[in-house]
């Protein structure tokens, strides 16, 4: 008899049962019945806070609400290719409560409106409230149609497009991303918002699918950095990490937070990201690209041209965030972690994306008007570090391709005279750790002048110490330079007199330009605080593989030729 | 089981047409002071409608504006059957005294009783609801097995040949006593809910 009471009663309650992703459960809820905090003190009736059966307002499906009939500020960026117009369709009629103007119990097949618990008319200020500037959310009732991708160039087919998303009158609107009747997937998304499916539909980025922060499993250690999300990994918060399609903190690109910097080191800072990738620690050092400066605050345009025409660094102009991945890679070709970014290369033309790492490097030091001035007064004054690497040039550091001398013998193994190097091998944030992860491979902040990874002792006459120079001995062997067997004088200069290499060496290199294949082979251009003229020459003659001398004074001493031949 | 009594008794209610905003009886403009003859007669009725139950009141001739939406997905006609009848005093043009061969009649429904003949503001009705439209939506509940909360399911408790009719929501003689003559309560929009899955 028990059982069969059951089996009448859950008969009879079925419907509800199999309703439990129903408007009845929702928030949407406002009948008095409703489960939400926000409701009726007595009407029980749910559907009539939007729909009547009769008499319906004619802007949306037996709609019993008014327009608002307001002007919205609207979504807009420097990368829109899409025309958000004035909200309409359905958008129109989420409006009419969630702009916050209109009572939620004013309808219209009423003539008093509906009283609320607790005094509530219209929506109350929080996220539900989007206000009247709808430009920090994701723009909504614009066409999007297939000449839109082929302006956009970042966006899907709209026929490739399938329910549960979809569009209205060819337009994106509220709708498209809710259902306002159901919240199985929480926040009324028409489907799961984890890895960023829901946003995935419509937008579609180059090498997102191979990008760490698509791929990542890291999870915070400190501080939740994703408390608008039920997501705890990079992976599952995917376009969410950066991006929040309501009330964003900034208003272009609905980015997270207002300054730009702030959305990569709220993971970048040691709390998500591996300490091998703590960007942060890096930018409060004596050189650094530092993002955080305020100076560069406001600058950096998500379309601005790839030559960079006012000082400025943001973590943007070196990294696609929705590329950006770790690799392995041989120099020049450019790494994962700045794949998908503009750049300049070596014939001046702006490239996008950039090939080679030297490229990224051209956008603000080669061209570039009002780029950082050389570290050392030279004889040759180049500050273009396009031209330096020119692979024309009579010797350059070979970064754009192999270098002009056959014969450097300090060049410690796996290294030859066919190697190419990075920027990134000289030009990067200091620290002793194992490579290739400890610290971050990019020049983010260094101890050392000119953002370089080890010391380069450039002031002259500064006691001989083999650390001095750790950043040559990367590379070429101590021993060997000190050994005399290319040029005879080495010893003399760099330990008896304490010379810096940087004296008589221009490490990138001597422009085709302005140097010639007699005076400027091996990086040769002096630094003329050091050597100054004498019978005014300040040269040096190459006459052939280890031979040669120089005409010029270093500090008191004269060079002759006869006296410097080697 | 103090659940099961509610909802058992919940779903029969007591009215009738006498007092009710049917009740014509005492109309001025029903000189009769009958209560039924408004629309009913018990000869020489109007058969010009199918099945129409002795029918003794001028039948609508209007052409009304229809509902549409991009998202329904009936398919809905002129206004046919029953719900013809109901139009024949709420298209708010026929008037309500044209009864028993009076064509000349001056009484006219107005206010928020009059649907007019624009119907685009108002639930479709005369649409075939079935399984397959039920499939097509994908919002609706099937009304050859969904029940109606009447007992039986939608389909043999509130449609009319497989049609969504005024009917199907009103009761016009009030047997359930419901406000606005519906023919069940719509407490927690349980009408709305019989066949809307939302």
């Amino acid at each position: 008899m028990q059982k069969k009471i059951i089996q009448i009663f859950l008969f009879l309650w079925f419907p509800y049962l199999v309703n439990s992703q129903s408007i009845v459960n929702t928030v949407h809820n406002l009948s008095a019945g409703s489960t939400g905090s926000i409701k009726a003190t007595t009407e029980t009736e749910i559907c009539i806070f939007c729909h009547t059966p009769h008499g319906s307002a004619p802007v949306g499906p037996l709609w019993n609400r008014d327009d608002p009939g307001l002007t919205y500020t609207l979504y807009n960026s420097s990368t829109i290719d899409a025309l958000p117009g004035q909200p309409d369709g359905s958008s129109i009629l989420c409006l009419s409560c969630h702009d916050g103007t209109i009572a939620l119990g004013n309808i219209y097949s009423e003539i008093a409106d509906i009283s609320m618990l607790s005094g509530v008319t219209t929506m109350p200020v929080g996220k539900s409230n989007l206000s009247q500037l709808l430009n920090d959310d994701h723009p909504i009732s614009f066409v999007y149609n297939s000449s839109l991708v082929l302006t956009d160039g970042k966006l899907k087919d709209p026929a490739s497009i399938t329910l549960p998303v979809e569009l209205e009158n060819e337009k994106v609107q509220c709708t498209s991303c809710h259902d306002p009747h159901n919240n199985t997937y929480s926040k009324f998304l028409v489907t799961s918002s984890q890895y960023s499916a829901l946003c995935l539909s419509c937008h579609e980025r180059p090498n997102w699918i191979n990008s760490s922060h698509k791929n990542s499993d890291a999870t915070w250690t400190t501080t939740n950095p994703w408390t608008h999300t039920d997501y705890t990994t990079v992976s599952e918060n995917a376009c969410e990490n950066c991006h929040r399609p309501h009330s964003a903190g900034s208003s272009e690109l609905i980015m997270k937070y207002p300054v730009g910097e702030d959305n990569c080191l709220d993971c970048h800072n040691g709390n998500v990201a591996l300490s091998t990738k703590n960007i942060e620690t890096h930018l409060s050092k004596y050189s650094a690209h530092n993002v955080s400066d305020i100076a560069y605050e406001g600058i950096h345009d998500a379309n601005e041209a790839a030559l960079v025409s006012v000082q400025h660094v943001e973590c943007a102009d070196c990294h696609n965030p929705h590329a950006a991945r770790q690799n392995t890679q041989i120099a020049p070709n450019v790494k994962g972690a700045n794949e998908g970014v503009k750049g300049i290369d070596q014939s001046g033309n702006p490239v996008d994306p950039i090939s080679y790492e030297y490229e990224l490097c051209y956008r603000c030091h080669a061209d570039s008007p009002n780029k950082p001035a050389s570290a050392t007064s030279r004889s040759i004054v180049q500050n273009n570090v396009r031209l330096e690497f020119d692979i024309n040039n009579p010797s350059h550091h070979a970064v754009t391709g192999v270098g002009e001398n056959n014969s450097v013998p300090s060049l410690i193994s796996p290294l030859t005279v066919s190697s190419i190097i990075y920027c990134t091998d000289c030009h990067a944030s200091d620290g002793s750790g194992p490579l290739p992860d400890d610290p971050p491979l990019g020049p983010h902040g260094s101890i050392y002048p000119t953002i370089l990874k080890y010391n380069y002792e450039t002031t002259d006459g500064t006691p001989y110490l083999a650390t001095n120079f750790e950043l040559c001995y990367t590379c070429h062997s101590e021993a060997s330079i000190l050994s005399d067997n290319t040029f005879g004088e080495h010893y003399v200069h760099i330990v008896v007199e304490a010379t810096s290499c940087n004296v008589c060496h221009d490490p990138h290199g001597i422009s085709i330009s302005q140097g010639n294949t007699t005076n400027n082979t091996h990086l040769i251009n002096f630094d003329i605080s050091a050597v100054s003229l004498a019978a005014g020459q300040r040269i040096f003659v190459d006459e052939g593989i280890n031979t040669g001398y120089c005409l010029l004074r270093c500090h008191t001493r004269g060079h002759s030729e006869a006296m410097s031949r080697y | 089981m103090i659940s099961f009594i509610i909802c058992v008794f919940s779903q029969s209610g007591f009215g009738q047409i006498s007092g009710s905003e049917h009740d014509f009886s005492a109309e001025l403009w029903n000189t009769s002071g009958e209560m039924c003859i408004v629309c009913h007669a018990p000869h020489n009725a109007d058969v010009s409608i199918a099945d129409a139950p002795l029918w003794n009141h001028q039948i609508t001739t209007q052409v009304f504006t229809l509902y549409t939406s991009s998202t329904f997905d009936g398919v809905a006609g002129q206004p046919d059957a029953s719900s013809k009848l109901c139009l024949s005093c709420h298209d708010g043009v026929t008037a309500v005294d044209n009864f028993g061969g009076e064509t000349a009649g001056t009484e006219f429904i107005t206010g928020a009783r009059n649907i007019d003949v624009d119907l685009s503001d108002d639930h479709p009705v005369s649409f075939t609801y079935n399984t397959a439209l039920a499939t097509a939506d994908g919002g609706l509940k099937d009304p050859a097995t969904d029940p109606s909360g009447l007992g039986g399911t939608i389909n043999a408790d509130m449609l009319i040949g497989g049609k969504m009719q005024c009917a199907s929501c009103h009761d016009v003689h009030n047997t359930a006593g419901e406000a606005h003559l519906l023919r069940l309560s719509n407490a927690s929009s349980a009408l709305c809910l019989t066949c809307h899955i939302k």
